[in-house]
């Protein structure tokens, strides 16, 4: 397809945010009007930009302006009206890749259609008499398409396009594939690889700072010299009663209690920080934390979008042993390039325990849909395995390149062909339980709920099964992925299936490979393991980074690279790059370990800033893009309801198991265990922005609304939990010296546990005015609705 | 590019789920009303305009989940009955039975003379105010893919859906109410991705009401605390406001914390509106009974009262707990009598209500579901008609649509629509540019490109706009 006739003017925003002429050369003269308009008008409508920046009027350079907009509109009518038709209903057996060319006639460039076949030309332009394809198409000569008419519509679309003189880009199609010409001139990877995520983080030495200190570890050092590039000072350390509570939400997802609030406080050691953390990182309450960031990139769910009648077949009633496999293996401190090699490929490792093959639940669980098995809508699940590794592994978009190559970045259609050639490779299987249950405890069945009564009638689906599982049935299963037929696939034309191009071998992403090597195709089986190990190997440029400044957001709340599924020209570039790639250098060569890395952040000078800066660094710096402060955090929907049980006395602490339904206001066991479902996402995390569960999410969006606040003020929930607070407080252990029934003792306890600390005088006096009253079922009232509003307050929902 | 405070940003953060004028007053409080800037247009994202002042502000959405027989309402083929019985040609895709002429009488209606049959009599008063387009298509023949079609423009549940684009785009219209309502007895097959937000921001999903029942109460979640008064609560929130002020003042300035307090009283007052808003039960009794009793009959009424109260985006869906009551297998004759015979007086009551209190200019109405029926029978005891997607009929009234206007053809049996084709996405570029935005621009960044409902697809129906 011609890349030189066409003169389309790139919307303006477009070309601004092209940030080296690699792009510009390659795209400003692509022709290829469809696929450019899925791609085009910036309208920075991001979950990831927040910037707004429209720049009319900007750089038009590359688009030829004579005759342009004549040119453009015929050929968007081209390429909307008479294209699609011309790959669709004739390229099968009119183009140079039909098996068979019939009757000499080729349809697939401006050359070859008004040349025409046996008959003579297909097109004339601006006669529309003489051309045959008309007859053809009115099923006047030929009847073509011969399986069925074409609509009077198009017919008279064809009409137009040649009275208009049939505008053709398309140059001489002398490949098989049409895509494979797309857009020439092809990729200049060298040149390519010159972007910053494409070229592999180096370590860094301690650059130089003058308040020479304040750093506590190497980070703050590269922290502190971009603040004082900008002449920003750091904020002031924060006190302990914050860090503390900050601490615990950041590592466990709970809140300290009094009684360990009052052990780091009293503790004046310096290495108090460091036992505290230590404390936090080996408790079993971490992975439950931490596996929630992973299960929202992995699209973790129960079942499927599409329910047909009542049928269950394709969901994932055991999906949550994959969720377990994963907060053990964080808990376990899994490196984290096994951690992906098992997810990825656990069945293809040597010497692993069938057990371990749970973790593949990665892929396993992605969504099956409706009509599954249709070329067309494999097609799509390919895409979403692809999209899950790409985006949440490598922070690509690759999916991107399934209809086209991408616009943006240096990915073809090919490398997109030849990763989904790996998941086309793979199947979606239910696994037969084996004898020792794959959640690591053995063949007992686990201690039954003691508040469920079992059913008589219903078999314990936990008891082991005297006949052997039945894998069909996927109560009897784990829900993971094995080796399928194993088969390279064609280029899907435009991403339509029925136009296929060139055979692509499964490879990994070519721009991710060395300079000078053609990537090498996988050869043992699916190549799953290959892929694995392609991104995780030390040569890759983009996975440590991606990971360290996934678990960088989670601490700070804001991320090195803002857009941390997309490192792509069009995602942002690092605030701090060179911390980022020391942060990852060092992450590979310590052992790809995620609680190091945990603890050198919580640890830092930079991470142990108050929220409070200079009003200088607010002024300047109002985004703190570079940390003179720690950013306020609101939690997330998990850690909120966590810490209401957590503070409430409710929260049960069993590790793993079946999935629970938060609705239920008698739950209190911790969110991260709740169902899942693409059907109907669980109202509650819902409306506090849990996000949708069809597609990898890279990061959550806040909202705030007053359908929450609904939740708050009136939800069988809240009002439970309410009560549950007074009546923790009533019972409150008596410390010493003071009376248990005085307010304002009973208020300081409130405080500490909800806030991890102490009242001020006049919160004290404003509760002691609305608790005070004579009455007593009116004053237990009172309380209730007092522990409610110090519940649902700001301070409960943010840290600092 | 890691920007400043932007506007985009304040608008995300600050908007607490209802648009314009809550946000107005939220940035008030805030201190920032300058950020509004002095155009504070009608849309809430800039630059998705089309450039035409819209006449539609609002869209009921009436849903006949099954996909309602076209050859029996809107499109008339006396070919059908002329070779009624005959096996169709094998040119005509064909799962089956005869071709099967409509026992129902077709008539025009009105000054326009639109062509209804007699199971519309109610919509036949309404000709006028009515365009049926009577070549629409979709890409599939089954509910699933052919409902998410329908609400998302994309066969796969990974879309947002078009009431979640609408409010996106637009904003809402309302202080204290949510800006997308779903009513639905039960759940449609799909069920909840039909008004999903997708990959929008969780503001912009729709609220979804069960109308299995329609007392208040039951409608809204959360809506009342069981036991506390109106004043109680007030004096409740009034001490929590104290406090989170407090929280507030110890810090510096920092709008997330501004806004939780702000929706914290907007909940405080929609608990009162919605009570107002959503209750039925205070229309006249002459009113309610105009529409209907039934379930849909009553949805519609409650959707008139909410387009009232400024919801922009309203789904009625014509469904029975899951199950698809359009979906005429067999029996299609009797059961499309019943089903017309329902939702021809609520459609036509709420068209008829909108237009006499002067709303029906500002609200667009769209009728139809996510396919047609095969002008052949579907063989059974009492034949039936199997789903139909490339050719089938809605209409739309209001909202700047012309009046009294049939839209496109099919081929003489009712296959194929052949004249002035209009694909679901077309439908959807033109609902959009009703309410004054370009289709092509209303657009949201989210997996390294830029998405749109139309996708690349989508011409708007210009010949039917007022």
């Amino acid at each position: 397809m011609g890349r030189s006739k066409p003169r389309l003017i790139l919307p303006p925003t477009q070309v601004v945010m092209l940030q080296s002429n690699f792009y510009f050369l390659r795209h400003a003269l692509f022709g290829c009007l469809a696929a450019l308009v899925c791609c085009n008008s910036l309208a920075f409508a991001d979950d990831d930009k927040k910037d707004a920046t429209q720049n009319e009027g900007a750089d038009k350079e590359g688009a030829d302006k004579e005759g342009a907009e004549i040119d453009a509109g015929k050929l968007e009518f081209f390429e909307k009206k008479i294209r699609p038709v011309l790959v669709e209903r004739c390229y099968k057996c009119h183009s140079a890749g039909s098996k068979k060319v019939e009757g000499g006639l080729l349809l697939d460039s401006r050359e070859a259609i008004r040349k025409g076949g046996e008959s003579g030309p297909a097109v004339v332009p601006h006669k529309p008499d003489e051309s045959l394809i008309l007859d053809a198409i009115r099923y006047e000569s030929f009847e073509m398409p011969p399986d069925a008419k074409l609509s009077k519509q198009i017919v008279a679309d064809f009409d137009v396009w040649i009275r208009q003189g049939a505008v053709d880009p398309r140059e001489n199609s002398s490949s098989s594939s049409e895509l494979a010409k797309e857009e020439d001139p092809s990729i200049d990877f060298v040149e390519a690889r010159k972007y910053w995520a494409f070229q592999r983080p180096q370590a860094h030495p301690v650059p130089k700072v003058v308040k020479a200190d304040w750093p506590l570890s190497k980070l703050d050092y590269f922290a502190l010299a971009a603040m004082e590039e900008q002449k920003l000072s750091p904020a002031a350390k924060v006190d302990k009663n914050t860090f503390v509570r900050r601490a615990f939400y950041d590592i466990i997802g709970l809140p300290p209690t009094p009684e360990e609030l009052q052990e780091f406080i009293n503790d004046d050691d310096e290495s108090a920080y460091e036992a505290l953390v230590d404390r936090l990182l080996n408790s079993p309450r971490f992975g439950e934390k931490w596996s929630r960031m992973w299960l929202d990139l992995a699209r973790y769910a129960e079942d499927q979008a599409h329910i047909v009648g009542n049928n269950k077949a394709l969901f994932f009633p055991n999906a949550y042993l994959y969720r377990d496999w994963l907060i053990r293996a964080m808990n376990d401190d899994l490196p984290y390039d096994e951690f992906i090699r098992r997810q990825l490929a656990a069945d293809m490792i040597e010497g692993i325990e069938p057990a371990e093959r749970v973790a593949l639940g990665f892929i396993g669980l992605g969504p099956k849909y409706y009509r599954r098995n249709d070329p067309e809508v494999m097609a799509d699940e390919w895409e979403d395995r692809v999209d899950t590794v790409s985006r949440g592994l490598l922070g690509l978009t690759v999916a991107c390149a399934r209809c086209h190559d991408h616009k943006f970045d240096p990915i073809e259609t090919e490398d997109y062909y030849a990763l989904a050639g790996v998941f086309a490779s793979t199947k979606m299987f239910n696994a037969p339980m084996t004898s020792k249950n794959p959640d690591g405890k053995g063949g007992d069945p686990k201690k039954p709920d003691p508040k469920k009564k079992p059913d008589p009638k219903k078999p314990d689906p936990k008891k082991p099964d005297p006949k052997k599982p039945d894998p069909k049935k996927p109560e009897q299963a784990m829900h993971i992925v094995k080796e399928g037929k194993v088969a390279n696939i064609k280029v899907h034309i435009r991403g339509n299936v029925k136009t296929q191009g060139a055979e692509v071998p499964r490879r990994f992403i070519q721009v991710l490979c060395e300079d000078g090597s053609e990537p090498k195709a996988f050869s043992k089986g699916s190549g799953r393991l290959e892929l694995a190990n392609a991104i995780v190997a030390r040569e890759n440029p983009l996975a440590a980074r991606v990971f360290v400044n996934r678990i960088w957001g989670q601490l700070f709340g804001k991320y090195l690279v803002a857009t941390p599924s997309n490192f792509g020209a069009l995602g942002e570039r690092p605030s701090h790059p060179e911390l980022l790639d020391d942060l990852a250098v060092r992450f590979m060569d310590e052992g790809w370990s995620l609680k190091k890395l945990i603890r050198e952040i919580v640890l830092s000078a930079t991470y142990r800033q108050s929220c409070n800066g200079s009003e200088a660094g607010l002024k300047q710096d109002p985004s703190n893009r570079y940390l003179s402060r720690m950013n306020r955090r609101r939690l997330s929907v998990e850690s909120w309801r966590d810490g209401v049980l957590s503070v409430t006395g409710q929260l049960a602490t069993e590790v793993g198991g079946k999935s629970i339904d938060v609705d239920d206001p008698k739950q209190t066991r911790r969110s991260v265990y709740s169902k899942v479902s693409r059907f109907e996402l669980n109202s509650m995390l819902a409306m506090f922005d849990f996000p949708d569960p069809n597609v990898h999410a890279a990061r959550r969006i806040e909202t705030t609304t007053a359908l929450q606040k609904l939740f708050n003020m009136n939800s069988p929930f809240m009002i439970a939990q309410s009560k549950q607070l007074a009546k923790r407080i009533e019972d409150r252990p008596n410390d010493a010296g003071s009376d248990k029934t005085e307010l304002s003792s009973q208020i300081r306890y409130a405080y500490e546990l909800l806030f991890a600390r102490l009242p001020a005088a006049d919160e004290i006096e404003l509760a002691t005015v609305y608790l005070d009253v004579e009455d007593v079922q009116q004053r237990k009232l009172r309380w209730e609705q007092y522990a409610q509003l110090l519940l649902i307050s700001n301070e409960m929902m943010y840290i600092d | 590019m890691q920007n400043d405070f932007s506007r985009r940003q304040m608008l995300e953060s600050a908007s607490a789920g209802f648009g314009m004028l809550g946000l107005a007053s939220a940035l008030q409080t805030a201190g920032a009303s300058n950020l509004l800037g002095a155009t504070a247009a009608s849309t809430r994202i800039e630059g998705i305009t089309n450039g035409i002042a819209p006449k539609a502000k609002r869209v009921i959405f009436l849903f006949m989940n099954g996909g309602p027989s076209h050859v029996d309402t809107f499109d008339n083929k006396p070919a059908l009955i002329k070779h009624n019985g005959e096996k169709p040609e094998k040119t005509h895709l064909n799962r089956g039975g005869n071709w099967m002429g409509s026992p129902f009488k077709f008539s025009k209606h009105g000054e326009s003379g639109v062509e209804m049959s007699e199971l519309l009599p109610n919509l036949a008063k309404c000709a006028d105010d009515m365009c049926v387009l009577r070549s629409m298509h979709t890409d599939v023949p089954n509910h699933e893919p052919g409902l998410l079609i329908m609400h998302s423009g994309h066969q796969q549940p990974t879309r947002p859906s078009l009431g979640s684009w609408v409010t996106y785009g637009l904003g809402s219209e309302n202080q204290n109410l949510p800006s997308f309502v779903s009513l639905c007895p039960g759940n449609p097959v799909v069920g909840p991705f039909l008004w999903s937000n997708g990959f929008l921001p969780g503001e912009f999903q729709g609220v979804k009401v069960n109308t299995k029942q329609l007392k208040v109460e039951q409608l809204i979640r959360n809506l009342k605390h069981p036991n506390m008064t109106r004043e109680q609560q007030r004096m409740q929130l009034d001490l929590l406001k104290k406090l989170n002020e407090k929280h507030l003042q110890l810090r510096q300035q920092d709008s997330q914390l501004e806004s939780q307090i702000r929706a914290m009283e907007l909940a405080f007052q929609m608990q009162k509106e919605a009570h107002v808003a959503f209750d039925v039960s205070r229309e006249p009794e002459k009113v309610r009974e105009m529409y209907g009793k039934s379930t849909f009959g009553q949805s519609c009424l409650l959707a008139r009262r909410l387009a009232e109260h400024g919801v922009r985006f309203t789904q009625v869906y014509y469904v029975d707990s899951g199950k698809q009551p359009w979906d005429t297998h067999s029996d299609n004759n009797a059961r499309q009598k019943t089903l017309c015979a329902d939702s021809d007086r609520a459609s036509a009551a709420l068209i008829t209500d909108l237009k006499r209190r002067g709303m029906l200019e500002e609200t667009l109405v769209i009728w139809g579901g996510e396919f047609g029926r095969t002008p052949y029978a579907q063989k059974n005891k009492k034949p039936g008609r199997d789903h139909h997607n490339t050719g089938f009929s809605m209409f739309m009234a209001g909202g700047g649509i012309k009046g009294g206007t049939m839209y496109g053809n099919t081929d003489e049996f009712g296959m194929h629509a052949v004249e002035n084709r209009v694909h679901v996405h077309d439908l959807h570029a033109t609902i959009l540019h009703l309410l004054g935005v370009d289709h092509t621009k209303l657009t949201y960044r989210y997996s390294g490109r830029d998405f749109r409902l139309t996708d690349v697809h989508g011409n708007v129906v210009k010949d039917i706009i007022s």
